[in-house]
């Protein structure tokens, strides 16, 4: 597996390594997006999110995300890491790294994944409240519907 | 001298047979099991959620809205699923 495929990982993720690895002398932008585990939802507190995947799946639907982007936007580099396991208030969840010649192309490019991410790929969090309760998160339908 | 008989014919999957549906997030939370064991005898994608669904009534809305995958490629509803498929059930996704 290439070294910029995506991964899915069980530790921390760190931004800067992800900016670094898409850094280039071509590159004019580069755009570093987090998600952080938010501590309350409307009015509800969170003690952490625990996220799980049907990870080969994942996998791959993120590999064909990240190739789509980099044609689709002309990326000059683009990384990808979505963490699984309990992520703690003001963790990162996912972290997505896109470089381009100028920023609307690299902004543009991190939004369009977090979409494609939140509609598409088999990733689920579960809520863990404060009391100990749990509840794992779906939408009536698949955001972005089955293939 | 050894005399070999033929290999016999495998008999036909009797309706017994188990089929191993993996589930993930709340469809394994409410089936207390990530790997559903059902009595398959072949059938379809839709059959399948429906036979998922009476095996696990409280999860039935959410089985309702999931996804088949076969061999990690998600299939159509009217896609048939042979007796030995890994199978996988995907519910509506929440990542990110």
């Amino acid at each position: 597996m290439p070294a910029s495929s995506p991964r899915l990982l069980r530790g921390a993720i760190n931004g800067q390594r992800l900016l670094a690895e898409v850094a280039s002398n071509a590159a004019g932008a580069n755009v570093l997006f987090l998600g952080t585990t938010r501590g309350v939802t409307d009015g509800v507190a969170t003690q952490a999110l625990e996220y799980e995947a049907h990870e080969p799946m994942a996998v791959a639907a993120l590999e064909t995300l990240r190739n789509e982007a980099m044609e689709r936007f002309g990326l000059l580099g683009c990384r990808i890491e979505h963490r699984l396991g309990v992520v703690a208030v003001g963790e990162a969840s996912v972290a997505i790294a896109t470089s381009a010649a100028h920023r609307r192309e690299a902004f543009a490019a991190a939004e369009w994944l977090m979409e494609k991410i939140k509609a598409n790929v088999p990733i689920w969090k579960c809520e863990l409240g404060p009391d100990g309760g749990r509840g794992w998160v779906h939408p009536d339908a698949m955001p972005g519907g089955f293939p | 001298m050894t005399i070999h008989p033929p290999a016999a014919t495998p008999p036909p999957l009797s309706p017994t047979h188990q089929l191993r549906v993996k589930l993930f997030a709340g469809l394994a939370a409410a089936a207390s099991t990530r790997l559903l064991e059902l009595p398959w005898g072949g059938g379809t994608a839709a059959e399948l959620k429906a036979a998922v669904a009476a095996a696990v009534p409280a999860a039935a809305a959410l089985v309702s809205s999931s996804g088949v995958a076969v061999g990690n490629q998600y299939i159509a509803p009217d896609a048939t699923i042979p007796p030995e498929a890994d199978v996988a059930l995907i519910p509506p996704v929440s990542g990110g």
